[in-house]
């Protein structure tokens, strides 16, 4: 079960990756009363830059990029997709340090381009980051001390007998500010700060071309996935249906209709996402960050502060 | 072999070195790198022994007792390594300086009495050790002279304050239980009072806390750290600070013991509670206080501050799993912290002296080993998974919140993103990015500069795939202080009811996956390399020397929080130093030089004797 | 479009991926940038091509060259073109780069891109319309099938005859050759 689960949990999280990123150009443009390009779109164009010969900026270079889109791959295969959760180790504390590995490498990789506006764009990448991390952090620290445990699997296993999370009255105030903040860990506007075409030429990948462009589009791919299915595992109540579903538990029937489930939620909270990205323009980072650091973090702040109290 | 004879090789080394270092250099450098070598085979043959011995009986009626147990052990350990890769490191460093002699005596004199310190048993020859390990440690730092003078002088006046602050409550265990042994004080203190060990733990907690840098007592930490020669600074910030932390350890659970101490206090104002929440803001603000600056040594000591922060939240929470991260943050900063000075040094050696971050750039093409060890001691420090970091991080929060403190949870999780901020602008600054024309002609680091850092990077690595070797050592440190043990699951894991940590299966992982990820790269078509001015620009060609971003780094940050993070401690001190100042300096006017008001002052005195004699017949 | 036919896919997945997914250099070079916003908003949609503007060339593959070229801009369009990665396309919109245009007697303008950087397809009008600019792409979804839209291969091969009349108009280039001589 374990093994089988290794190989397919990346691939339902490759092609459920690319096909957000599809339909995110096709709802937008949709939104705007024109056709749009197909919804196997990305996959053209990750096809197509792999296929061209680019340039290399030294062997860092490339190993920042590999370094990337290995930690996104292996932080998938720690997320609980459906039933599935091949490998638990260190709960969700070793998750949120896994997080850091994507973000990094490329980091690595944009600063060795010496390229101003790669590293213009990493440093409003972290700072981005931080922002948005302090109400993260709030929000798994009272989802983690009301449940009292730090394993993602066991998360997900309470909400089947006691309800979605988000739905708690000790849990809404967190959930909300993890809805707030959410278009920021996609990278969706307003908070579309780091690969911000216009002002700093694209920021990190600004140097990347052919295998380096394929592999960040795959990496941010994976990363929104690991964005959205962290929301619906701690808060929607991952792959169970408020316990509907029990009779069929232990079946292979049961796994595969929880990944359904599981895909259905995270495509309806990112159909919403598209829709605020739809609407807004793109803050500045300073304007970003002033958002970030008030309202989902005084929202969480008193979340936390509500657990404790009930604890 | 015995305790004394491992200190007389110690400070017996020292003394040699200078003296050999008149006949010549060579020799010098040999017996330097062959003491501090000889140290680290003896400590490690004395693993797993518990042996208390007097070594002096009537020190002024005070009998003076060496021992050593494993908490003892592993601090030794830790001494005698950071020690010898500094003084292998120091061979290039110092080799064209003057007053060489003099430095690598005092720097093996630092690291024999902080030797002495733990592997004394009682609390007269800590005493004699610490004022040791300060005052030459005062000498060092004001090796380069000129503004170094400041910064040691405000290290000595601190340390100076806190050894008077140790001295009285050493005074008075005297006179209390007549006894200095720390075995025999352990049974003594389970009569005292709350109050009396309330007492105790503030004077010796002033004098560890100015030595660890607990946060009001921090502010000399940064001057010093940045004006010491670099191989020095590596065993201030890696090693000095951490006797601190052992004083601490020592007292809170072998001497008041385990029970006394999480009892002291009213039940939400507990003491240890407190010391948590010091902690807690030890690490959130020096972290933060980091990424303003611009001097690549100043960064490193307040990150020195920040981490220090989390041992002092390990150790204080009290339970097992938080005592044993404590102890293992404390070996793991010495490592990380030490391999992030020793590189600092090697770019300074490198280009004649510049530290300043806004003036470095791309310097992993010429220097690949130091880059690589500069990335391995960022992650170590930053905790990324596979190092050593990692997993006291891992622990420290998970005793955190399976014991509902939340909040204390956050502030640590909170300093983690202030070093991943401020070490990314470390090794951006310095490695990343365009490289200056005059930098161009850079070589790498001398051998032996290369072989301390490489030493430390695997150990860092090393730990942090199978840290159930130290974990080893520290369980059997918290059993004997009374704690439950930890439930090792293997050399890998770390297992408990509500989350496991299995090493093996993250690097698996990682490794697997990276491995498929590398040849569906290879796969892809060979990339041309270009060098860093074919680069995009728009169109136009590269200006030399000015594509480079890194000035004022998180600029956006700058103009939000630096207001708020200005040490307020630094300025108080500053101005009571200064008041005290202004005040001698009116009493002064006493003096005036002119012997006619000295007579008058002789005659008025008399007078006054003269009257009180006659009122009240007092002689 | 053949975009639907998956066995053309499965021949040859990197010139069918060539073909509908053009990333476009957003480097306006000239007058017919103008033309260039209509075509990629809501009204002539050119997303449901697989047309997008990206910020730097290294992730590009079609350059448009809008309209006149004069010298000071030809150099920053080499530098350009020379950054971005292989297989790539050159289309240059209006008449001027064909036979100068409006000002085929100005001292300031190129009245032949082609001896400077080579270019597979020219659009004509002075600025064609963004229909104009759809047929031109078509056409060159065709060239592409037919192998014959190699203007990067000529760009290799016949690299000495480009540089020579890049150096014969601006003297003394600040940039080193992009490809060694195969001789000498």
């Amino acid at each position: 079960m374990n093994i089988i689960a290794i190989f397919i949990s990346p691939l339902i999280a490759l092609i459920t990756g690319m096909f957000f990123l599809g339909i995110s150009r096709k709802i937008m443009a949709r939104l705007q009363w024109r056709y749009g390009p197909p919804v196997i779109q990305p996959v053209i164009d990750v096809i197509r830059s792999f296929s061209q010969m680019s340039i290399s900026h030294g062997s860092l270079f490339d190993f920042g990029i590999i370094l990337s889109l290995t930690g996104s791959f292996v932080l998938i295969l720690f997320l609980p997709i459906g039933e599935l959760c091949p490998l638990t180790s260190g709960g969700l504390i070793a998750f949120i340090y896994l997080m850091l590995l994507g973000p990094f490498g490329l980091a690595l990789s944009g600063a060795i381009a010496a390229n101003p506006n790669s590293s213009i764009g990493i440093s409003r990448k972290f700072l981005l980051s931080l922002s948005y991390e302090i109400p993260m952090l709030l929000v798994f620290l009272s989802v983690m001390t009301y449940y009292g445990t730090i394993s993602l699997v066991d998360i997900v296993k309470i909400q089947a007998s006691s309800g979605w999370a988000i739905g708690s009255w000790t849990l809404v105030l967190p959930g909300i500010a993890y809805f707030l903040i959410l278009p920021a860990i996609l990278g969706v506007r307003p908070f579309e700060v780091v690969k911000a075409s216009q002002e700093i030429s694209s920021g990190p990948i600004a140097e990347f071309g052919g295998k380096h462009l394929a592999f960040s589009t795959l990496q941010h791919a994976l990363h929104m996935f690991v964005g959205l299915a962290l929301f619906v595992d701690i808060f929607l109540g991952g792959w169970t249906l408020f316990g509907l579903l029990d009779f069929l538990s232990g079946t292979a029937w049961f796994v595969i209709l929880g990944i359904i489930i599981f895909l259905l939620k995270m495509t309806v909270v990112f159909v919403i996402e598209i829709f605020i990205n739809a609407v807004y323009p793109r803050y500045r980072i300073e304007q970003a960050m002033n958002y970030l650091l008030k309202w989902p973090t005084l929202i969480s702040f008193i979340g936390l502060i509500i657990v404790v109290l009930v604890k | 072999m015995s305790l004394e004879i491992l200190l007389i090789i110690a400070f017996g080394g020292a003394f040699l070195v200078y003296f050999s270092g008149k006949i010549s250099p060579k020799l010098r450098d040999g017996f330097a790198v062959f003491i501090s070598l000889l140290l680290v085979l003896i400590i490690s043959c004395l693993y797993g022994k518990n042996i208390e011995k007097t070594f002096y009986r009537g020190f002024f009626g005070l009998p003076l007792v060496l021992r050593i147990n494993m908490l003892s052990w592993l601090f030794a350990m830790v001494i005698s390594s950071i020690g010898s890769l500094s003084v292998i490191f120091s061979l290039s460093y110092i080799r064209d300086k003057e007053k060489t002699d003099f430095y690598y005596l005092m720097l093996l004199l630092v690291n024999s009495a902080m030797l002495g310190i733990v592997l004394t048993g009682d609390l007269v020859s800590f005493l004699i050790f610490w004022e040791i390990m300060s005052w030459t440690t005062f000498f060092i730092i004001c090796y380069k002279r000129g503004s170094a003078l400041a910064a040691g002088m405000k290290y000595i006046i601190m340390s100076i304050i806190g050894s008077m602050a140790m001295f009285i409550g050493v005074l008075s265990i005297q006179t209390n239980f007549n006894t200095l042994i720390i075995s025999e004080l352990s049974a003594k203190f389970t009569s005292a009072s709350s109050g009396y060990i309330l007492f105790i733990l503030i004077t010796f907690g002033i004098g560890f806390g100015v030595k660890s840098a607990v946060m009001p007592l921090h502010t000399w930490l940064p001057d010093a750290h940045s004006q010491a020669p670099t191989p020095f600074s590596a065993i201030l910030s890696g090693v000095l600070t951490k006797m601190g932390i052992y004083g601490f350890i020592l007292f809170f659970y072998f001497i008041i013991g385990l029970n006394k101490f999480l009892g002291l206090g009213p039940d939400v104002f507990n003491l240890h509670y407190i010391l948590c929440w010091i902690g807690a803001i030890t690490i959130v603000i020096p972290t933060f206080i980091a990424l303003l600056q611009n001097d690549a040594k100043r960064l490193l000591a307040w990150h020195s501050i920040g981490q220090i922060g989390y041992i002092i939240l390990g150790i204080s929470i009290g339970t097992s799993m938080g005592v044993a991260s404590g102890i293992f943050h404390m070996l793991n900063h010495a490592t990380f912290k030490a391999l992030l000075f020793l590189t600092v040094g090697a770019v300074e050696y490198q280009t004649n002296g510049v530290r300043d971050l806004n003036s470095l750039g791309g310097l992993a093409k010429r220097m690949p080993v130091t880059f690589i060890a500069a990335l391995i001691g960022a992650f170590g420090i930053i905790g990324v998974p596979l190092t050593n970091g990692f997993v006291s991080k891992w622990m420290i929060y998970k005793t955190l919140i399976l014991n509902t403190h939340p909040f204390l949870a956050f502030a640590a999780l909170l300093g983690t993103w202030g070093t991943i901020l401020s070490l990314y602008k470390f090794v951006h600054n310095i490695f990343l990015g365009q490289l200056p024309e005059k930098l161009k002609n850079i070589k790498k680091a001398p051998f032996d500069m290369q072989f301390s850092l490489i030493i430390l990077s695997i150990v860092i690595i090393f730990f942090g795939i199978l840290p159930g070797i130290p974990l080893k050592v520290i369980n059997s440190i918290i059993g004997s202080a009374g704690f439950s043990a930890l439930n090792i699951s293997s050399i890998w894991g770390i297992a408990s009811k509500t989350g496991t940590l299995n090493t093996i299966n993250i690097l698996t992982a990682i490794l697997g996956v990276g491995v498929i990820v590398w040849l569906i790269f290879k796969v892809g078509r060979k990339s041309k390399q270009v060098d860093q001015y074919d680069n995009y620009a728009a169109g136009f060609p590269i200006p030399k020397d000015k594509y480079h971003y890194t000035v004022e780094y998180y600029a956006p940050f700058y103009r939000m929080a630096a207001p708020f993070l200005v040490d307020i401690f630094d300025i108080i001190y500053e101005r009571i130093a200064k008041a005290t100042e202004n005040i001698c300096d009116c009493i002064r006017k006493i003096y005036t030089g002119y012997v006619g008001n000295y007579v008058m002052y002789i005659v008025f005195f008399m007078a006054f004797l003269i009257l009180i004699q006659l009122k009240w017949s007092v002689f | 479009m053949d975009r639907n036919q998956i066995s053309k896919w499965l021949k040859n997945p990197a010139k069918m991926a060539n073909k509908y997914s053009f990333h476009v250099v957003y480097f306006c070079t000239g007058c017919g940038i103008i033309e260039i916003p209509p075509s990629i908003t809501t009204r002539w949609d050119a997303e449901r091509f697989g047309i997008i503007p990206v910020a730097t060339p290294r992730q590009a593959n079609l350059f448009l060259i809008t309209g006149y070229v004069s010298t000071k801009t030809l150099k920053a369009i080499i530098r350009t073109y020379e950054q971005m990665p292989e297989p790539k396309y050159t289309v240059a919109f209006g008449s001027c780069p064909i036979n100068g245009g409006m000002y085929y007697d100005s001292y300031n303008t190129i009245k032949s891109l082609d001896k400077f950087i080579p270019v597979d397809g020219y659009i004509a009008g002075c600025m064609p319309r963004p229909e104009a600019i759809f047929i031109g792409v078509t056409h060159l979804w065709k060239l592409i099938d037919m192998d014959k839209a190699d203007g990067y291969k000529r760009y290799r091969e016949d690299y000495e005859f480009y540089r020579e009349n890049q150096e014969q108009l601006f003297g003394e280039l600040d940039w080193p050759p992009l490809f060694q001589n195969k001789e000498s």
